[in-house]
């Protein structure tokens, strides 16, 4: 009997509900979010070069790419994020961000809002015609290539860079004996 | 004439006012918000002001869903003891005596009516499930014909103590003799059989849902659930009334202090019973029995020596 | 030094075709007809079995792994923590001699292998499906060339009654029920209040979580390991991150252990915390319940600050954790558990003393010493029977649990009955606030690393993880591919799958307002196992170890196997 009794003591407490939302004027909404919350993510269009390792790395495939035409389309569908950020830490360019919005509920699929999208306009091949990669994304991998190359080839490497930049990657293949940019020719350098 | 009119609705009010207070106790003992007396402001537009009748809204929206009979219940039984059971609870209304107004209390043998009102209304209550034919409504059936029958004996033995005592059948004779020690006693062994048939805990274990799902309602749904629930409503306002109108000297006083005095007892009554309902965990019922046959034992023979005074 | 080790398993067991160390493991390879002698040997001598599960190699047949943990075994062998025998068998006549007629802990793990591969133990003592429904036909047994149409108004083979025990009632507690959160059937037959049968079929939502995992590759699958359960998911992230780690085998800076062990902790807080509310809504005290769920809102709270969610963690990561700590967020954190330490202690404390929920759970559910290690519980379970097992000391995970850095104890119980196995839990949440504290205290004074660099390549063919989850014992266990450091099969056998399947045992002889008490008392979670079920007969007497065996031999010789 006497701890019944004793229990009334933790009775006397004020409530612990937390009303949601908090409040309907839209600023003081959710006055509850912590700082570092893991929402809804946001692509940052200037600084995504199109690279499309958000794809190779989400989680749950929900990250999507696709070519239209002179367009590179990458899609998040939002139903199936599983917010585990691993995208943002493994974007290179630091595009995507966890955001703090969390409500994500939508009634259809379809629409637009079930989506985060980034169009990104695409290169043609001066061979083929055909659309390949972004001119960012040309530019960012030439720049790895420098830094990270071996000094003794360097000069080489840019110079043959300089001429295949503007081909698709068949194209390179293709023409890499007429234009004397075969990767092969780099070995017998380094020895 | 008018008085009898009157006391239907109040009754109900105060009925809904009763289970909203018991709701609203609880939910404030186990730190949570409850029912809001008063709406946020900038809700007020679209939930309205108070959430008071609360109680009545889920007997309406009960109202307002569909009615499954199932196929294996005994059809007859199983939609009329509802309606049977609020009629018994609905007519006792009359019979007791509300802060010295006696209504239909001071006819002969109105303890003996009252009493077999009440036990009629609990008795449809338990024969409806049968007629239901589900294994649920049957063990949730069995445990409430249990505490039913050991809760009725302190109920009996009470009232009719205070008869003896006071040597009358007649309630509101009885509640307006004097205050004496026979009041206390008996007023204590009600209130124990009160705790069983309100189904206070740990005196819930015919509705306990995670063992039995709903216990005897579990078929019952739509208008004939929304009718127990409006006989609980009358019953509690029965039990309540009955205890103050019986056990308090309240009857003997002028009716403008009697009513405010009537809502405080009666208030924190229902709060004791919050606070025991928050406090336990449900019994099993062999303990729940157990604990039934050696209170009431004890607060018997109690009785009789003050009876015997 | 190896040599020696295989010299000393030598004079146990001689016959083994090659015997190799790798890690902490023991790795033998036997015959297949000799799994069940080896068994035998083992569970004489005191071991443990974790797990047993098959592996399909293609077109090389079958592997059959059996996980045996020797750290509370009478035998000696230095470091060594596990011996893990593989057998391969053919997939013409994929056929082995059954454990689980040797002890029950094989039994569900077997009728996994059995549904899951296709694979027919010999002698499995509970032959019915697993994941199925019982009135499906069963293509292993039967030789069935191919399944014929269902009966979906077929023999129950649990709700037929004979009119001669119509004084019972047969009362199914599922698949879909208030006191079980989850999907599941509990088969209880009653006289009257007492139930004098029982038995529980499971499997309403297999997800085939493992199967995803496979070809995910390593970095993902912990988010979808996670995943299996909503509950214990830090504890699932941190079995699938020791389990891949042990794989690569790489170092982890210290900081990122702390990190993990505070993670784990604090997970375990708030389990425990909602186990307690569980058990207090399932006994009818809601109150308990808006307690111990109040309280556990703070452990989210402190969560959801440190990693960005409540629930799934997702900052495991190969070589460390995802996400620092700052100060800030760790004094502050540090203040709430120590708060949240104090009042609970002293809930805890008129909690236990409460007689009506002593009269409810005391001599509720009980699981002997002896049932519990021939069962083989894991966890609380196993410790509020007086086994004292407990993964983070016998086997821990990649985080700090050792207990000459961080204070800590195992907290066991000899009540042996659900009350018993409150107290276990209660007692935990205190001892894991103390490490949590601890923590804090580490990770609010210095700073460093949180992360190293991953090899390229796996450094190992296979690896188990172990952790103690909220409800014991999790196993994890990963296999690559011989030629290309892929992932072929990933195995994971949950804590609740070895307590569910007690469940009967624990069931006959109690009240019907029992049942939700002794299902909750091992805090089951389905989501985390699906894939249990277990049968009694009617009898009223508790069937013995040597009763099942024989059983299984009557049953053997009238299929003509024996």
């Amino acid at each position: 009997m006497s701890s019944e009794i004793k229990l009334i003591k933790y009775t006397i407490k004020k409530p612990i509900t937390l009303r949601y939302p908090s409040s309907l004027i839209p600023e003081k909404k959710y006055s509850q979010i912590p700082e570092g919350l893991r929402g809804l993510l946001q692509r940052d269009n200037e600084k995504c070069i199109g690279c499309k390792a958000c794809h190779y790395s989400c989680s749950g495939k929900a990250t999507t790419f696709q070519y239209r035409e002179n367009k590179l389309i990458i899609e998040t569908f939002i139903l199936r994020c599983a917010f585990c950020g691993y995208c943002q830490e493994i974007c290179p360019e630091e595009a995507i961000k966890l955001t703090k919005t969390f409500e994500i509920t939508i009634n259809n699929p379809n629409e637009k809002e079930a989506y985060v999208t980034t169009e990104l306009d695409l290169v043609k091949c001066k061979n083929c015609g055909k659309y390949f990669a972004t001119k960012k994304f040309i530019d960012k991998t030439y720049q790895r290539l420098i830094e990270k190359i071996n000094p003794i080839i360097k000069e080489l490497v840019m110079n043959d860079y300089k001429k295949i930049e503007e081909y698709c990657t068949d194209c390179r293949r293709i023409l890499s004996i007429k234009l004397n940019t075969h990767p092969k020719k780099y070995v017998w350098l380094e020895g | 004439m008018i008085e009898l009119l009157l006391i239907i609705f109040i009754s109900f009010f105060l009925g809904l006012f009763y289970s909203f207070l018991i709701r609203k106790f609880s939910a404030r003992l186990q730190w949570r918000i409850g029912p809001l007396i008063f709406m946020y402001k900038d809700l007020r537009s679209i939930m309205g002001i108070t959430r008071i009748i609360q109680p009545l809204y889920d007997i309406i929206k009960l109202f307002g869903k569909r009615t499954i009979i199932p196929e294996s219940s005994r059809k007859r039984l199983f939609i009329y003891s509802p309606y049977i059971s609020l009629i018994f609870a609905f007519t006792s209304i009359f019979f007791i005596p509300f802060s010295s107004i006696p209504l239909l209390s001071n006819i002969p043998y109105s303890i003996v009516i009252v009493s077999y009102l009440l036990i009629g209304s609990l008795l449809f209550m338990i024969i409806g499930p049968i007629a239901s034919g589900s294994p649920w409504a049957f063990i949730g059936v069995r445990r409430e014909a249990e505490l039913f029958l050991v809760a009725e004996f302190s109920f009996i033995i009470s009232l009719f103590s205070m008869a003896i005592s006071k040597n009358s059948l007649i309630i509101w004779e009885i509640s307006t003799k004097e205050f004496n020690l026979i009041n206390i006693t008996a007023g204590l062994l009600m209130f124990t059989s009160i705790l069983g048939k309100l189904h206070i805990k740990p005196f819930d274990m015919s509705e306990a849902e995670a063992e039995i799902v709903a216990g005897p309602y579990t078929e019952y749904s739509g208008k004939l659930l929304g009718i127990y629930y409006l006989t609980k409503i009358f019953l509690i306002y029965d039990f309540i009334a009955l205890f103050i109108s019986i056990f308090t000297p309240i009857n003997t006083l002028p009716i403008y202090l009697s009513i405010p005095l009537f809502l405080i007892i009666s208030i924190f009554i229902i709060f004791i019973l919050s606070i025991i309902h928050v406090l336990n965990p449900r019994y099993r019922i062999k303990n729940a029995l157990i604990w039934y046959i050696k209170i009431i034992s004890i607060l018997c023979l109690i009785n009789i020596i003050a009876m015997v005074i | 030094m190896s040599e020696n080790i295989i010299n000393r398993i030598k004079e146990i067991y001689p016959n083994g075709l090659e015997y190799k160390i790798s890690g902490n493991w023991l790795i033998i390879k036997v015959k297949p007809e000799e799994l069940d002698k080896i068994a035998k040997i083992m569970i004489n001598l005191g071991a443990r079995i974790n797990h047993i599960t098959a592996i399909d190699l293609e077109t090389k047949g079958f592997e059959i792994i059996n996980v045996y943990d020797i750290t509370h075994a009478n035998i000696s062998l230095d470091n060594i923590t596990n011996i893990i025998f593989k057998a391969n068998i053919s997939k013409i006549k994929p056929e082995y001699p059954s454990i689980g007629k040797i002890t029950w802990q094989a039994v569900w793990a077997e009728k996994e292998i059995k549904e899951l591969l296709g694979i027919n133990p010999i002698g499995l003592p509970d032959s019915r499906h697993q994941f199925l429904p019982y009135e499906w036909p069963n293509p292993v047994e039967s030789e069935l060339k191919e399944i014929p149409e269902v009966n979906i108004n077929g023999n129950y083979l649990q709700l037929k009654m004979p009119i001669k025990e119509a004084y019972q009632s047969l009362i199914p507690i599922g698949p879909y029920h208030p006191g079980v959160i989850e999907g599941q059937v509990v088969y209880v037959k009653v006289e009257g209040e007492e139930i004098v049968a029982a038995d529980i079929k499971t499997g309403f939502h297999h997800r085939g979580i493992m199967k995803l995992i496979e070809n995910r590759g390593y970095n993902r699958g912990v988010f979808l390991a996670e995943r299996i359960c909503g509950v214990c998911s830090g504890a699932h992230g941190l079995a699938y991150i020791t389990c891949a780690e042990n794989l690569f085998d790489i170092e982890i800076p210290e900081r990122a252990l702390y990190i993990r062990t505070l993670l784990a902790e604090l997970n375990r807080i708030h389990s425990h915390l909602l186990w307690l509310g569980v058990v207090a809504d399932v006994i009818g005290w809601k109150t308990g319940f808006m307690y111990t769920w109040g309280l556990r809102e703070r452990i989210l709270d402190i969560i959801e600050s440190i990693t960005g969610n409540r629930i799934t963690y997702g900052i495991w990561r190969i070589g460390g954790v995802s996400r620092d700590i700052s100060q800030e967020i760790a004094i502050k954190a540090k203040r709430a558990i120590e708060e949240l330490k104090e009042e609970f202690s002293k809930m805890a404390l008129e909690i236990t003393n409460h007689p009506v929920i002593k009269s409810r759970l005391i001599n509720v559910g009980k699981l002997t010493y002896q049932q519990a290690f021939n069962g083989g519980a894991v966890g609380p379970t196993a410790r509020g029977s007086g086994w004292k097992i407990d993964v983070r000391k016998d086997n821990p995970p990649h985080a700090i649990y050792d207990q000459s850095i961080i204070s800590w104890e195992i907290v066991t119980d000899e009540g042996c009955d659900s009350y018993a196995r409150m107290i276990v839990r209660i007692k935990e949440v205190l001892v894991s606030t103390d490490i949590v504290i601890q923590c804090l205290d580490y990770l609010s004074k210095r700073s460093g690393e949180i992360r190293t660099k991953v090899k390229e390549v796996p450094s190992r063919i296979e690896a188990i993880g172990l952790n103690e989850a909220p409800r014991g014992e999790l196993f994890y266990y990963m296999k690559l591919y011989e030629n290309n450091n892929l992932l072929q099969a990933i195995r994971i056998r949950t804590p609740s799958y070895r307590n569910n399947a007690l469940i009967p045992l624990m069931l006959i002889g109690c009240n019907l307002a029992d049942v939700p008490v002794v299902m909750g008392s091992i805090d089951q979670c389905l989501a985390c196992t699906d894939r249990i079920e277990i049968i009694r007969n009617n009898h009223r007497e508790i069937m013995s170890w040597k009763d099942l065996v024989n059983l299984s031999i009557k049953m053997s010789k009238k299929k003509g196997l024996l």
